[in-house]
């Protein structure tokens, strides 16, 4: 499937990669992870964060991170495997700015840039556009690209219900400006007698009225400030927009989907893949993050111990474990069978949820991984590194038919 | 810690909070359950584009709407739709209906209201205002609990902050006066109670943390305990907490009847005895942020997939909160 059948292929054919999925799956650490590997196969990688995660940061020798790139320091790239040509950067992003920046540079003059960054509605222009912090993520990473500096960009997108408003946030805004009504508060005369407008002019200002009325604020008044000072950039934005746009479902750019175990979250990941089937999307990967998989051979037994042999093995175990008969020989090896059935029955939840997903990624021919659960949280170089390693393997570890 | 908290069911209006994949909509729907088991009215609020609820409590239901449908005596469940409560609204003030829903249907309409700031979570919140403000004929509050399932924690404190925003931002109208209303209910420990919900990793610890100081410092809505979900409980009886080390010193080649082995009898130990072990840090760090008692609830590891499941964690949910030494 265009030369991308694993991580590597990846972040070696695709200039931009973006994780998508539900909050709480490990997005950030698997978008960091994929950085590492990019920067490991010598390109100067960055990854982009929404999500304030201090302590990766700061394992990262970066401190606190911010808008602008920084560079994690030599000697740390050195430990994690980086060689000389390759280099690894983060950046958490900050929607406000990234949004102003991008009034300063299509404003027409200072004056408007002014009446834009103190309008109302543009102060809540976070809330106001709906998806703007899809859009604001997708506008830095189109900032980056187009700035040279980087030839591998790692996107960590914010956290929502439904993965595609992602996508389709660039879309959203330029049907936004392009709408009727925009059309129609910019250019009342002529909207109106050109689209026909007069059915629909009398209710909906009455309605507007009422809501000027028991809101005491001139909201059409704000509404149209806000439009018109907007309008004389918003061809530049508008460029810029089917430019994002461009980019996002280009060739340049692959998409690796999260999931967690969890059912719900395997649910979520099923919804999404089957709404990625209907559109253009470049999906490269399905990842199951921190999924537990059995410590022997093969899958996890259906029982443990098998069914039948518990007194024996109780009994088996209790011997070896307390040789000398002390007291607490059958309570332990009652609990250390306890311990192993409870951890076998996790792991066969885990491994329905690698069977759908990796069903599911076969189906549409993109790649799939499966990261093990790790018995700590990843905050430090170390864990990183492993999560890097298991994401990056030739093939799943323990997993016999891929 | 040693004063005893109210009762969670002891308020009018609790509004659950947490970062995504916490399991807020399942400590929903569990209150909303055990609540109406009870013998409370209790009427349940999404807040969000999708219904999560009903298929907890009633699996396979139909969705429930803006109007609202009973799942199980005493037990409502509603989506507060921003758009249908603003037509609602309007229809009230305006005193016809008919031209609102016509505007409404207008889809130059709806995109403009879509880039409108603030209005859906004022509205929002006024229709939550308004449910805890109805009575029954003998004037009794018709829904004697209402829980509301809020926006996860990024948009948790916009949600919160805008009757305030909106009453220092507006002059006059009926909207300030509105607003007013809304921001005393917030406010008011009596009637409500903001839960949120954690997970006892790092990000989602911070997240809450963060999250319970900034409302209580900024926004001054009542919160008095933070629920810490999917707790793995210990793995072994007390006294034998390190049994899986024990286990991993048995000869690697002995074999026990029916049992894999030693080490990955001890593998299976050591993974529990982690995950417990970085599950009681992070519980502990929350309390010590947040200067909060804790309510645990165990993980389940089957996950939360209907009433029978909502009734195991109902229990630990309503007990008293712990104190955890940090």
């Amino acid at each position: 499937m265009k030369g991308i059948d694993g991580p590597s292929a990846l972040v070696r054919g695709r200039r931009i990669v973006v994780c998508v999925g539900a909050g709480g799956v490990g997005k950030t650490t698997l978008a960091a992870a994929l950085a590492l590997g990019a920067a490991r196969a010598g390109r100067r990688a960055i990854v982009l964060t929404i999500d304030p995660a201090r302590r990766l940061a700061d394992a990262l020798g970066v401190g606190a991170l911010g808008n602008q790139p920084r560079e994690i320091p030599r000697e740390i790239l050195t430990r994690l495997g980086v060689p000389s040509g390759g280099s690894l950067s983060a950046l958490m992003l900050d929607m406000k700015r990234t949004f102003d920046d991008l009034v300063e540079r299509f404003a027409e003059s200072a004056e408007a840039r002014d009446r834009i960054l103190q309008n109302r509605i543009y102060q809540n222009v976070s809330d106001a556009l709906a998806g703007s912090a899809e859009y604001s993520a997708m506008e830095k990473v189109f900032e980056l690209a187009e700035s040279g500096d980087f030839d591998r960009l790692i996107v960590d997108t914010p956290p929502s219900q439904h993965a595609l408003d992602f996508l389709e946030a660039p879309q959203r805004l330029l049907e936004f400006l392009d709408s009727s009504i925009v059309q129609l508060l910019l250019h009342p005369a002529f909207a109106a007698g050109r689209f026909g407008f007069r059915l629909f002019q009398r209710p909906a200002r009455r309605v507007l009225q009422v809501i000027e009325r028991v809101s005491g604020v001139s909201f059409l008044e704000d509404v149209s400030e806000f439009l018109m000072a907007f309008e004389g950039m918003s061809e530049g934005f508008r460029q810029r927009a089917r430019r994002v746009n461009a980019l996002l479902l280009g060739r340049e750019t692959g998409f690796v989907l999260a999931a967690g175990p969890a059912s719900e979250s395997v649910a979520h990941a099923e919804a999404f893949l089957a709404r990625l089937q209907t559109s253009r999307v470049p999906l490269a990967g399905v990842v199951l993050n921190r999924a537990r998989v059995w410590p022997g051979e093969g899958p996890a037994p259906a029982a443990v111990p098998d069914v039948g042999k518990e007194a024996e093995a109780v009994r088996a175990l209790a011997a070896a474990l307390a040789p000398n008969a002390e007291g607490d020989g059958e309570t332990a090896a009652r609990a250390a069978i306890h311990a192993a059935s409870e951890y076998a029955s996790l792991v066969r939840r885990d491994e329905e949820a690698t069977r759908v997903l990796r069903g599911a990624s076969r189906a549409l021919g993109c790649f799939w991984r499966r990261v093990p659960e790790l018995p700590r949280d990843i905050h430090d170089l170390d864990g990183l590194a492993r999560v890097a390693d298991a994401l990056f393997a030739e093939a799943n570890a323990g997993d016999a038919d891929d | 810690m040693a004063e005893t908290l109210r009762s969670i069911l002891a308020r009018r209006l609790v509004i659950v909070t947490g970062k995504g994949g916490t399991g807020k909509t399942s400590v929903v729907a569990a209150l909303a359950l055990a609540a109406a088991r009870s013998g409370l009215r209790v009427l349940v609020a999404e807040v969000g584009r999708d219904e999560h609820v009903p298929r907890l409590i009633a699996p396979g239901t139909k969705p429930v709407g803006y109007a609202g449908r009973a799942l199980r005596p005493g037990l409502t469940v509603m989506r507060i739709d921003p758009f249908e409560a603003l037509a609602e609204y309007l229809g009230l003030q305006l005193g016809v209906r008919a031209v609102v829903d016509l505007v409404f249907r207008n889809r130059a309409f709806r995109q403009l209201m879509e880039a409108s700031p603030g209005w859906r979570e004022l509205i929002t919140l006024g229709k939550i205002w308004h449910l805890e403000q109805m009575t029954t004929p003998d004037g009794d509050p018709l829904h004697q609990l209402l829980v509301v399932d809020a926006p996860a924690t990024g948009h948790g404190l916009t949600f919160l902050d805008v009757p305030r925003v909106a009453g220092s931002a507006v002059r006059a109208g009926p909207l300030r006066k509105h607003a007013g209303w809304v921001e005393a209910m917030l406010g008011d420990p009596e009637r409500t109670l903001l839960l949120p919900v954690a997970l006892a990793e790092e990000l989602p610890a911070r997240e809450t943390a963060e999250l319970a100081l900034r409302v209580r410092r900024d926004l001054g809505v009542p919160v008095d305990r933070v629920v810490v979900n999917c707790l793995v409980g210990a793995p072994f009886p007390p006294g034998l907490d390190d049994l899986d080390e024990r286990v991993a010193r048995l000869p690697a080649a002995a074999t026990f009847p029916g049992l894999p082995p030693p080490g990955v009898l001890a593998a299976c130990g050591a993974h529990l005895r982690a995950r417990h072990e970085l599950g009681r840090h992070w519980a502990a760090q929350i309390a010590r942020m947040t200067g909060l008692p804790l309510v645990p609830l165990p993980y389940l590891a089957n996950g939360i997939r209907g009433p029978d499941d909502l009734a195991q964690i109902a229990t630990p949910l309503l007990a008293a909160p712990e104190a955890v030494a940090a």
